[in-house]
């Protein structure tokens, strides 16, 4: 690693420690953030490095949501009696039940999406193009529909999730997500870093530019397109399990199986910011949610067509994103050697 | 690596644009109370939060023109800072964070919706800011212990049950069956749980119980059942989009069923959209115009009626008229408080009682209001195809008798 990369994330790692202290009412939207990222670098990994666009990987967000919730609730009291809208008891988590409930349920929401997406990898993953992108699109809505079927869980009534013990400050709360999503954004971003200095990423590349090749060249497409496909599941099962907690309430359809928003946003995010691109999709992902927020503040009512506008000057003017934007106007910040004639020669051909 | 230097500036440029956004509200200012509110805007509810959003309105303007809160000998004037929350329980929990800890709001007002109320609540339980709904209906709320949200209106369960009763007493006491299709929502599911425990109590069997896709457009499947099994009773909750749908594809089917009975109908300003195909439906109302309840500030029914449609142009579903009563209830009980502090204020709103045009209204210790009984209207035109809402239950303030069976469609 060089110096200036080291600067680089000491510098990010300082900045995401004292980010809720410097700004403590922007807590909850920090911890989004951190969520939004995962999912967009984790959607990168088909949609960028496979050339697989994925709208499924909303169920392994949602699934790990309601495995979470499931699972602390579950460990503890009666799953049926916590989610059953008559019910009369009250139950109530103490610190420890709450905080060990949780670890133990961000263990299984990760674990089983992934175990989920290999099991379920080895038919959708055959279909191509089109094909997966509209077989994966039905696969969140389906997720959706089936969990508003299913009582225990709390089916169209919703789930809320255990709120937050009272520990210490009102402030605790929001420091613990925070600390948590942000975690969870570390440790994703160092996974998929380091996969990304493998082979794997060049078979990804492989898979992409073309995949007959690829595979007439020796390797076993299938298996890297479903070893991709549970490392998404594990990182978005997570997030899942994170926001879970986070929102304090799960909707089948509205929070959980959210294709229509979070399954967009995570592809608009990475197309944002440069789609096969590490730093894509954070930088996607970050400047995305700021103008969400603004658009949210400053034109109530409208921000749906402002972010539409959003979209359409995105596709437009920033087709490969604002990395690739970036690459093409300062090729030699990001190490290309420019030869000046040949570069005109190619301006003047486009 | 000069890459390491665009994201350096990228994420100072981020840091300052957040420092920037830091502006910060403080609940009483000068001589003003800032209440704060999510409704739905956009999205599925958009309708019904419109008609939550002109009711805080109505109810703002009229209590600041009529001399404000009086507390501790000063007058304060009420003020709203919204926010759309999308009709999307994820959005409204951020909101309600959004307005406590950026804004400041230390009260809170409620959204539309069960499911949204359901997200907030735990929000701003947590920071101790009392809220005081007017649409969240559903009973799991006041299951969960809260002690900082207050609900003026009756809760979901019992939205629909006195219609199966109703069909079993003209029925000679005798069991009904009975077809349900209700939105996979907070909302619906508890009108359904209602009608359940309704179904039980009388000895009536259930035929169908379909559960449909939210943003209801679309029940034909439903409906075909619906003509096979020939229920006695067909009860549809799906709030405006359930209830246009179900009249829009019963007329257009000719489903004959004894009684229709639905929520959110005059929401839906189904007399209007529908004219006659909406005739001798029957629905669910937390009120009426015609009800005889009254308070300083709104008159009655009729005038706040009169009011209303002066002011925003339509006549007032009731999902306005509890969001009205919802600022009376606060009003009263920061008089009552005689200070801001939250908890003396949130003491102050256990202990309202009092009556609105809306309603009497009182707590129980889970929040609900206890004191204000749903109301049964049924839709009923004359010759020339004028329909009008009357109210046919309780009979205590019934304009009109019950209409039943309903005419076949070959005879009407």
């Amino acid at each position: 690693m060089s110096k200036n990369n080291l600067i680089l994330y000491a510098a990010i790692l300082v900045f995401g420690l004292a980010a809720p202290f410097i700004f403590p009412a922007f807590k909850v939207q920090l911890s989004i953030l951190c969520v939004l990222i995962v999912l967009a670098i984790t959607w990168n990994i088909q949609g960028g490095e496979m050339g697989y666009n994925s709208f499924g990987n909303i169920l392994f967000y949602g699934l790990g949501m309601y495995l979470c919730a499931s699972v602390q609730v579950g460990m503890f009291f009666p799953l049926a009696e916590w989610t059953e809208s008559g019910g009369e008891k009250t139950f109530v988590h103490t610190p420890a039940q709450f905080f060990q409930g949780m670890a133990v349920g961000l263990v299984v929401a990760a674990v089983v999406p992934t175990i989920v997406a290999g099991l379920i990898g080895y038919s959708i993953l055959g279909l191509r193009g089109h094909y997966f992108a509209i077989c994966t699109l039905g696969l969140g809505v389906a997720a959706g529909e089936i969990s508003g079927g299913i009582e225990i869980i709390g089916a169209g009534q919703g789930f809320t999730t255990p709120p937050f013990p009272n520990i210490g400050s009102l402030e605790a709360r929001g420091e613990f997500f925070y600390f948590l999503s942000f975690f969870t954004l570390i440790l994703t971003f160092i996974a998929v870093r380091s996969i990304y200095s493998t082979r794997f990423k060049l078979i990804l590349n492989a898979i992409r530019d073309n995949e007959d090749k690829a595979e007439a060249m020796g390797i076993e497409t299938m298996k890297y397109k479903i070893i991709g496909w549970m490392i998404s599941a594990f990182f978005c099962g997570l997030a899942g399990g994170i926001m879970g907690g986070l929102v304090g309430y799960i909707d089948s359809t509205d929070v959980a199986f959210d294709g229509r928003e979070m399954g967009v946003f995570m592809v608009l995010m990475a197309i944002l910011g440069g789609k096969g691109t590490l730093w894509g999709p954070i930088i996607g992902a970050t400047v995305f949610h700021i103008f969400k927020e603004g658009f949210w503040t400053f034109f109530l009512g409208w921000q749906y067509v402002a972010l539409g506008v959003l979209i359409i000057v995105i596709v437009i003017y920033f087709p490969e994103g604002i990395m690739g934007w970036l690459r093409e106007k300062y090729p030699e910040r990001f190490g290309e050697v420019v030869d000046e004639k040949d570069r005109k020669a190619q301006v003047e051909l486009k | 690596m000069k890459l390491t230097r665009i994201i350096l500036s990228f994420i100072s440029a981020v840091a300052i644009l957040f420092s920037m956004s830091a502006t910060s509200f403080a609940k009483v200012v000068g001589d003003k109370i800032v209440l704060g509110a999510a409704v739905s805007l956009t999205g599925k509810y958009s309708s019904n939060g419109v008609h939550t959003q002109n009711g805080y309105n109505m109810a703002v303007d009229r209590i600041n023109s009529m001399g404000g809160v009086k507390v501790g000998g000063k007058t304060y004037k009420f003020e709203i800072i919204y926010y759309d929350d999308e009709s999307n329980p994820k959005r409204a929990a951020q909101l309600a964070e959004r307005l406590i800890s950026q804004d400041g709001v230390e009260f809170m007002l409620g959204p539309y919706s069960s499911g949204l109320t359901k997200a907030m609540a735990p929000v701003t339980e947590k920071y101790g800011v009392p809220m005081v709904e007017a649409n969240g209906a559903s009973r799991s709320l006041f299951t969960k212990g809260y002690k900082y949200l207050f609900a003026v209106l009756a809760p979901a369960n019992l939205y629909l049950d006195v219609a199966i009763k109703t069909a079993v007493e003209l029925n000679g006491g005798k069991g009904v069956k009975v077809a349900m299709a209700f939105e996979q929502d907070a909302f619906s599911q508890d009108v359904r749980l209602g009608i359940l425990d309704a179904i039980k109590e009388t000895g009536s069997t259930k035929v169908i119980d379909d559960k449909l896709p939210k943003e209801l457009n679309d029940m034909a499947a439903t409906l075909v059942k619906v003509k096979q099994m020939k229920p006695d009773v067909l009860v549809v909750s799906g709030h405006t989009k359930g209830a246009l749908t179900a009249i829009r594809q019963i007329a257009e089917m000719k489903v004959d069923v004894p009684m229709l009975a639905m929520t959110h109908c005059d929401a839906a300003k189904l007399s209007k959209q529908h004219g006659k195909n909406s005739q001798y439906a029957l629905c669910a109302s937390q009120w009426h115009k015609t009800l005889t309840y009254k308070d300083d500030f709104f008159k009655d029914g009729m005038t706040y009626d009169a009011d209303f449609n002066k002011m925003f142009g339509y006549a007032p579903p009731y999902q306005a008229a509890e969001s009205s009563a919802a600022l009376l209830v606060f009003k009263d009980a920061f008089e009552r408080a005689n200070s801001f502090d939250q908890k003396k204020v949130r003491d102050a709103l256990a202990a309202t009682d009092m009556q609105t045009f809306y309603g009497n209204i009182k707590f129980a210790p889970g929040g609900q209001n206890v004191s204000k009984p749903m109301v049964l209207f049924q839709v009923m035109c004359d010759a020339a195809g004028k329909c009008e809402n009357k109210v046919v239950a309780p009979l205590k303030w019934a304009s009109a008798k019950l209409i039943h069976p309903v005419p076949k469609w070959s005879e009407r």
